[in-house]
């Protein structure tokens, strides 16, 4: 554990801030950067990198969630039903992690990194379109509408494959409690490619849900005491700083531009990652 | 949804909840901070009683929507809402 020096302090409560930037401008709680930070930079041991990681993701859904529910962006009928099997997904996540070795869960954090850093760059490359009004199929129950400024027009929606959904929403979850990221990056496009939620919309619910999984996670973690109180506060203050900041500076943002940053960086990340956890095997 | 409970007041429920707990958790996580510089003992709960607030949090959250899926007569939501309180119970006592 890092010695908590006013140095070290200022660095936390930074990486916090750009961690709740991310997940206002991205949808994601911004797991896959924290807990390579963490385990690379400041040495904390993995399991407790990804329990802070966890509380993180709480606080930056929180946040962000109360002013995307309020604006009618995040779709909550859909966020609850896909809860239920993401919640399920993250509390085996969190309870196959507490049983693996550190050097086991690097490695798997480091090969999930590759395929992130794949799709950040895909979603990257595709070129902006503002949102399309689908035409009415047949209704369901999850179909809803959301103003969208760049459009400056409501936008209704339909939401087709729930089933499937569900299912790969439990990998999600299950994803979130191994090694502490939200599962965003998976929920994002599950529900913009096979639900047919336009992107802002599945950004929104995305992180409307991934404060339940991690939470759900998080009590595994806070039970069995792996949670660092004083790095995970000082992150917390970071990350509410960041959230707050950006729901309001990055609402019109458009994040394709970031999403290529990151996809390098995670990139990078991830080469670090398995190289220091082949070292430790 | 019945009139006098309407999708805006819902989202208005759910948005209070989660800024409360927000709010809450930040004041201890400060006043946790301001102990811990004074030199006092009770900094360490205090942070802890404050990261406990924010993961308490989510669960606000899907109790008031219990509540408004209830209310609003939607029972299939109800049910899910229950169910995802559930899991969050049974992941607080594995």
């Amino acid at each position: 554990m890092p010695e908590l020096t006013a140095f070290n302090f200022a660095v936390l409560v930074s990486f916090g801030v750009f961690i709740g930037l991310m997940g206002s401008a991205m949808g994601i709680g911004g797991g896959i950067f924290m807990v390579p930070f963490l385990v690379l930079a400041l040495k904390v041991p993995i399991h407790q990198a990804v329990a802070a990681s966890l509380v993180a993701i709480v606080a930056t859904s929180s946040a962000v969630a109360a002013v995307n529910v309020e604006r009618g962006l995040a779709n909550i009928r859909l966020g609850i039903t896909l809860e239920v099997t993401t919640a399920l997904g993250s509390i085996v996540g969190a309870l196959i992690a507490s049983r693996l070795p550190s050097a086991a869960m690097q490695l798997m954090f480091a090969l999930m990194l590759f395929p992130v850093s794949a799709l950040m760059f895909l979603k990257g490359r595709r070129p902006h379109k503002p949102a399309e009004a689908v035409p009415a199929g047949a209704a369901s129950v999850f179909d809803s509408g959301f103003f969208d400024p760049a459009a400056a027009a409501h936008m209704p929606y339909s939401v087709r494959n729930m089933t499937p959904a569900s299912f790969i929403s439990f990998f999600a979850g299950s994803l979130s409690g191994l090694l502490g990221i939200g599962g965003g990056i998976v929920q994002v496009p599950v529900m913009n490619l096979l639900c047919g939620v336009p992107m802002k919309a599945a950004a929104a619910t995305s992180n409307f849900i991934i404060g339940v999984s991690a939470a759900a996670s998080a009590y595994v973690y806070f039970r069995q005491g792996v949670i660092p109180l004083e790095l995970t506060a000082i992150i917390v203050v970071g990350v509410l700083i960041g959230s707050f900041l950006g729901i309001y500076a990055l609402y019109k943002t458009r994040s394709e531009k970031l999403q290529l940053v990151f996809s390098a960086l995670t990139l990078l990340v991830a080469v670090k990652m398995l190289l220091v956890s082949l070292r430790a095997l | 949804m019945e009139k006098d409970f309407s999708e805006k007041k819902f989202a208005g429920l759910i948005q209070r909840t989660l800024l409360a707990g927000v709010f809450l958790s930040a004041f201890l996580i400060f006043s946790g901070f301001a102990f811990i510089i004074s030199g006092s003992a009770a900094g360490a709960p205090m942070l802890r009683a404050g990261i406990l607030a924010l993961l308490l949090t989510p669960a606000a959250r899907v109790v008031m929507l219990i509540y408004g899926y209830w209310r609003g007569g939607e029972y299939y939501f109800a049910l899910a809402s229950f169910v995802v309180l559930g899991l969050l119970l049974v992941s607080a006592l594995v």
